[in-house]
């Protein structure tokens, strides 16, 4: 009986260890391979290291382009999900609010409609009303698709919020809007800023919605490095992969020094 | 009170206009006929677009993008369970915070970065491509697609089912544990006949969050499938992309819709009826 534990407990530590290498060893290899000097794609691991992959990334106009392209649409659609999820949350934690459950998975059932049919319905719809501005149709889908994780993040915040705290806000004469913004909105702090970050990084990161939204000229990061991918596997892919790492942690770090990695795992990880 | 609903105002508009609204659009654009070389669509009514997914051909297709699902799904369930239960419940704070850290950062990072570091990992001329060759399948074999587009879905719901069940695991009182153990229950003992029973409805929840993940996933065949791995989302993008073919494109919409929302809201409710919380 005893050996059989252990050799359970060996097997559980096998399986933790390997789904951490199953997740993190790529990426450790993308970012080698994105110092390659060589000019085509080599065997593992490369003989000599340069930045010449980083250069190319910075020359491409193409690049340059969709990167600000996308960081403007992922700052418009992270703020109006992160405001009408907030709002929205702030309702839906009352618990006098009758139907509140069935609203709030209302709220998040985009979250379960394919992106692919996200994006060709809202083409089609658009097409309908006339409205075929680029961006503003990109804005449209990338605010839809972010928005259950921006409700849902400050929902999981506000769960510790008590009715009593409100109250006693307006017992002291505070209007309901005052004691929502002084009592409430500081509690769902934790909450707005992870799904804030989280609705940007979607957005930033988005490609089926924006593969049927976008036109020629109006071309997201994404899109460009996936033509990039199916075109011609080359490294610059990879000095962008090994950015978006820098990218990661260095978001990591500031989300846990604000919010603690502990709080923020909570209020992402309440989702499905 | 009043002030609260108007709160609920800008989420229920955002919802009609971006999203009623357009799926509506879609379902009646699935029974317009379609008109060869041109965008506009007939007038009149057809199931046509229906009856034809009914084809080998097609169901083919819907078969294939499930069977992905269902083994992906289950892998990410047999590897996020005991990486969520070591990110909870390990002795070591650093351990705890490293994984969680992980995790989280897992589902910052673009996918777009990680589906190409895949393909560059175990890709046929990459550092793992000898273990990918345990599937049986050569990495110079044009199958092996397969293989990549299945570790890609893994790497993209892992974590996801992951801290899904952070969330369960962390509900659960370590008491009953110690409890277990108490009564003369070894470690593995209590895990096993008291931990997962209770985490079951978890588990299940998380395997069904993975399989509409993967279901409605584009960009993983897209990118590494090669043309060989072809699920229901890029038959529908070849639909609108490559021949313009709307009604048809909105009719594989419709049907990926019904799809996911079965398996999200219908499975989850049979579960909760086999495992009542």
């Amino acid at each position: 009986m005893r050996a059989l534990d252990i050799a359970a407990r060996l097997l559980v530590r096998g399986l933790v260890l390997a789904a951490v290498l199953f997740l993190m060893l790529p990426l450790l290899v993308a970012c080698i391979l994105s110092f390659d000097a060589r000019s085509f794609l080599g065997p593992f691991p490369p003989p000599a290291y340069s930045l010449r992959w980083y250069r190319a990334f910075l020359d491409n106009p193409a690049y340059m382009d969709g990167f600000w392209i996308s960081l403007q649409l992922a700052v418009v659609a992270a703020a109006l999900a992160t405001a009408i999820g907030t709002a929205a949350a702030l309702a839906l934690a009352d618990p006098r609010l009758r139907g509140a459950r069935a609203l709030e998975a209302l709220f998040l059932s985009p979250k379960f409609v394919p992106t692919v049919v996200v994006g060709f319905s809202l083409l089609v719809f658009t097409a309908r009303l006339g409205l075929f501005d680029p961006f503003t149709r990109l804005v449209m889908g990338h605010t839809i698709i972010t928005l259950p994780f921006t409700l849902r993040a400050v929902l999981a915040s506000l769960v510790g919020l008590r009715r009593s705290h409100l109250e006693a806000a307006m017992s002291l004469g505070a209007t309901e809007a005052r004691a929502l913004w002084d009592v409430a909105v500081p509690a769902a702090r934790s909450g707005i800023v992870a799904g804030a970050a989280m609705a940007f990084v979607l957005s930033f990161d988005e490609v089926a919605v924006s593969l049927f939204l976008s036109d020629a000229f109006t071309q997201t990061l994404p899109i460009a490095l996936v033509a990039e991918m199916r075109a011609n596997l080359n490294l610059t892919v990879a000095a962008v992969s090994t950015v978006f790492l820098g990218a990661t942690l260095l978001l990591l770090l500031v989300l846990d020094r604000t919010l603690g990695i502990e709080r923020l795992a909570g209020d992402v990880a309440a989702r499905g | 009170m009043a002030l609260r609903l108007w709160l609920l105002v800008p989420a229920l508009l955002a919802l009609i206009i971006l999203m009623g609204g357009p799926v509506l659009v879609l379902g009646l654009e699935s029974f317009r006929p379609f008109i060869p070389g041109s965008v506009r669509t007939g007038e009149g009514f057809t199931l046509f677009h229906y009856l034809e997914l009914l084809q080998p051909a097609y169901l083919f297709y819907i078969w294939e993008t499930f069977r992905f699902g269902l083994i992906v799904a289950t892998l990410a369930v047999l590897g996020a369970a005991p990486l969520a239960y070591a990110a909870v419940r390990s002795p070591r704070a650093w351990v705890r915070k490293g994984l969680l850290a992980m995790l989280v950062g897992m589902l910052v990072m673009s996918l777009i970065a990680r589906l190409y570091a895949i393909e560059m990992t175990w890709g046929s001329n990459g550092p793992l491509a000898p273990l990918g060759a345990l599937t049986g399948i050569a990495p110079r074999s044009p199958r092996y697609a397969e293989v990549q587009v299945a570790i890609g879905l893994l790497h993209f719901c892992l974590p996801v089912v992951a801290l899904m069940l952070v969330g369960t695991f962390r509900a659960l009182s370590p008491r009953l544990e110690e409890a277990a153990s108490s009564l003369g229950a070894t470690r593995t003992d209590a895990i096993v006949s008291v931990v997962l029973p209770l985490a079951a409805p978890g588990l299940v929840s998380g395997f069904l969050v993975a399989l509409a993940m993967c279901i409605s996933n584009f960009i993983a065949p897209l990118l590494l499938g090669r043309g060989v791995v072809v699920f229901t989302t890029s038959l529908m993008y070849t639909r609108f992309a490559d021949i313009g073919n709307y009604p048809s494109g909105a009719a594989i919409g419709v049907v990926m819709l019904v799809l996911s929302f079965l398996v999200v809201y219908g499975l989850t409710a049979l579960a909760q009826r086999v495992f009542p919380k």
